[in-house]
């Protein structure tokens, strides 16, 4: 498979869409602006213009095809590319991570795939990634095999190195991508997570602001003095209407999830954790188990009463192009009682408890001072600069009480020979599982405040992506959280430390 | 049970430089403060303007040079023990912070006109995903530290 390869020349057209799609509110506004009569020639001139942009384009993403070569070479998959200048980009088999699929709804008639290569995130993870547009799923199958024979082998040298004898390896060849179903998303979840994602409310707003860019076109005052009238005739007319739009947009934000999730299931692959979702472009995530960071529930405050969570995984490295992908999902929509007895097949090593030590009573008030006192800054100008009207925000304090409550609640450690699991809240609630050699450091803060009152704050920070991602408990009893730095420190240092409890204090 | 403070203070220069960066803040507003000053006279502004501008510099003044350099100093204090480095600092909310050798990923010292004049420099340690600052060290004992952190700090097994 060493000769050279071009992507399918579909990718043309995709990179044409792409650019275009890139290019579209620029158009739009174009088409926008030009709304007025046309008389001469030069009124036309911008949509010739545009008409001129998109052959270039169409012309530059054909360029680009062409000039798209890949291979694979002395164990690197090489790729040659560049409109003008030509760039080189080889990368060494071990350092790919691993490979994942994308079908597009380009792709899926001709039976293509799109395949992101995945490298171990450093800092420059940006730059050492590689996107194969369209290849048929054979060449994908075979890159992919190719790829994990020769880390196979690398692997093997090295644990022959390492041990001096080699591993047995057990040649379980081509039982690929079977693996174990760990878990489906059934509709029933699907739906419920459009219904409580805060997604109808996104269509909603979407569409207020889609509707107020045609202000020119709808006469908004006649339109408001019409809806007098029917508020006038009567509530019931409101009410159903109301309900009508809410309505509708829940279904669009069940239709927008059941895109995405459709089908999503799990499943175990050797050391890699397989996850395929979506209906019209169904994607293909790899996760290397030895990547995975951390485990994080999340609770909004819909979720929670129905007992439901999403769980994602922090994970090392990664994808920094994809956008969406800033949290893998592991389990969108779970009951969080069931979500261990899934997660132990994954993870054995993890401990799923949620038995925790929270915050000390004293903490209530100060849960409640900060946040309070916060409001206040919002609160106070709100009332005077719009009395009386502005006085309605004072309804924000009750909300921040409770809010505070639920905050002090949430609050909470559990520490286990080699994890470190916290729950805490902003509006969500959160509950992260660290195991010790995975947090990269660990804080212990104290205002003076907090000193005078035993209580301390503890952060800990796992890698998430090229960045890290910081958990936070607050207003925890001082001793906990001392507990929980002695627990963190290497081996060998409780006993400097008894050392220094040995001597006499200062 | 009170946890033991780290052992180490940074230079007693650091708060030279930090008094120092104090002064060239002040100045700064200082010249702005005049800048609005004489706006303000030409152009007959609130006399509010001119109390801000003259209070602005001294309260920076009295802030950034006499008061949180001493505070940043005495609080801050780190140690370097052969498995773990730890670190305390803050003025208003004091941070203790943990680093197991094992995490670290690399060191780096850096020092900028100011510093290589008090012959002071800045010590980050980088994990895979947080820096560490510890600011104007001696630079000395910064490049030895440095030097015994990257000896101490052994590469990881796991994958980050």
């Amino acid at each position: 498979m060493s000769e050279e390869k071009r992507l399918h020349p579909i990718s043309a057209v995709i990179n044409f869409v792409k650019a275009l799609r890139e290019a579209l509110i620029p158009i739009v506004v174009l088409i926008f602006l030009n709304q007025g009569e046309r008389n001469s020639f030069l009124d036309y001139l911008p949509f010739i213009g545009m008409g001129v942009f998109m052959i270039i384009i169409l012309f530059l993403g054909i360029l680009k095809w062409w000039r798209f070569t890949y291979r694979v070479e002395e164990g690197e998959l090489r790729i040659e590319y560049g409109l003008f200048v030509k760039k080189k980009r080889y990368i060494p088999f071990e350092r790919i991570q691993s490979l994942n699929y994308s079908e597009g709804i380009f792709h899926r008639p001709l039976k293509l795939v799109k395949i992101k290569v995945e490298t171990a995130g450093t800092s420059n993870s940006l730059e050492s990634e590689a996107e194969l547009t369209a290849i048929t799923k054979e060449e994908a199958n075979e890159l992919n095999s190719f790829i994990s024979k020769a880390k196979k082998k690398i692997k093997e040298r090295i644990e022959v190195d390492e041990d001096g004898v080699p591993i047995e390896e057990e040649s379980e060849q081509e039982e690929e991508v079977e693996g174990k179903i760990l878990y489906k998303m059934s509709a029933k979840d699907l739906v419920i997570m459009a219904t409580t994602s805060g997604g109808a409310g996104v269509v909603i707003s979407g569409l207020l602001i889609f509707l107020s860019q045609f202000s020119e076109f709808i006469p908004y005052e006649t339109v408001m003095d019409e809806f007098m009238d029917v508020v006038q005739s009567g509530i019931l007319i409101v009410a159903v209407t109301v309900f009508i739009v809410l309505f509708f947009a829940w279904l669009i934000a069940v239709a927008m999830t059941f895109i995405r999730y459709a089908s999503f299931t799990v499943k175990l692959v050797d050391k890699d954790l397989v996850i395929t979702r979506g209906l019209l472009e169904k994607k293909q995530t790899t996760i290397p188990l030895n990547r995975i960071q951390g485990i994080r529930f999340n609770q909004n405050l819909l979720r929670e009463p129905f007992k439901y969570a999403a769980v994602t995984i922090e994970s090392a490295g990664g994808s920094a192009l994809e956008k969406d992908s800033n949290t893998i999902r592991l389990l969108p929509m779970i009951r969080s009682s069931e979500a261990p007895r899934i997660l132990e097949e994954i993870l054995p090593e993890y401990e799923w408890s949620t038995d925790f030590t929270g915050a000390p009573k004293r903490s209530i008030f100060r849960y409640m001072f900060w946040n309070l006192l916060f409001i206040s800054f919002i609160i106070a100008p709100v009332s005077y600069f719009f009395y009386p009207y502005g006085l309605l925000s004072l309804l924000l304090y009750p909300l921040l009480a409770g809010l505070s409550w639920l905050q002090y609640k949430s609050a909470g450690y559990r520490l286990s020979e080699d994890q470190l699991t916290v729950q805490f809240r902003v509006f969500d609630k959160q509950i992260v599982y660290m195991k010790k050699k995975r947090i990269q450091s660990l804080e212990l803060k104290e205002t003076w405040f907090q000193r005078k009152g035993r209580v301390a704050t503890l952060s800990a920070t796992i890698k998430s992506y090229i960045a890290g991602s910081v958990n936070t408990v607050n207003h925890l009893d001082v001793k906990d959280v001392e507990k929980v730095m002695e627990w963190y420190q290497p081996e060998t240092a409780p006993r400097a430390a008894k050392q220094a409890e040995a001597l006499p204090e200062e | 049970m009170e946890r033991r403070e780290p052992n180490k203070r940074i230079s007693e220069r650091a708060l030279t430089v930090w008094k120092l960066y104090g002064w060239i803040s002040t100045a700064i507003l200082g010249v702005i403060g005049i800048g609005v000053i004489t706006l303000s006279v030409l152009f007959n502004w609130s006399y509010w303007f001119i109390v801000g501008a003259a209070a602005i510099p001294i309260l920076n003044a009295v802030l950034f040079v006499y008061i949180f350099p001493t505070l940043k100093w005495k609080r801050w204090r780190y140690e370097v023990r052969e498995e773990e480095i730890e670190l305390q600092h803050g003025i208003f909310i004091v941070k203790r912070t943990l680093v197991p050798m094992v995490r670290v990923q690399h060191v780096d010292t850096e020092q900028g006109p100011i510093l290589r004049k008090y012959r002071l420099a800045t010590i980050s340690i980088s994990t895979a995903a947080t820096v560490h600052q510890i600011p104007a060290l001696d630079i000395d004992e910064a490049d030895s530290l440095r030097d015994s952190i990257s000896a101490l700090a052994r590469v990881a097994k796991d994958d980050v």
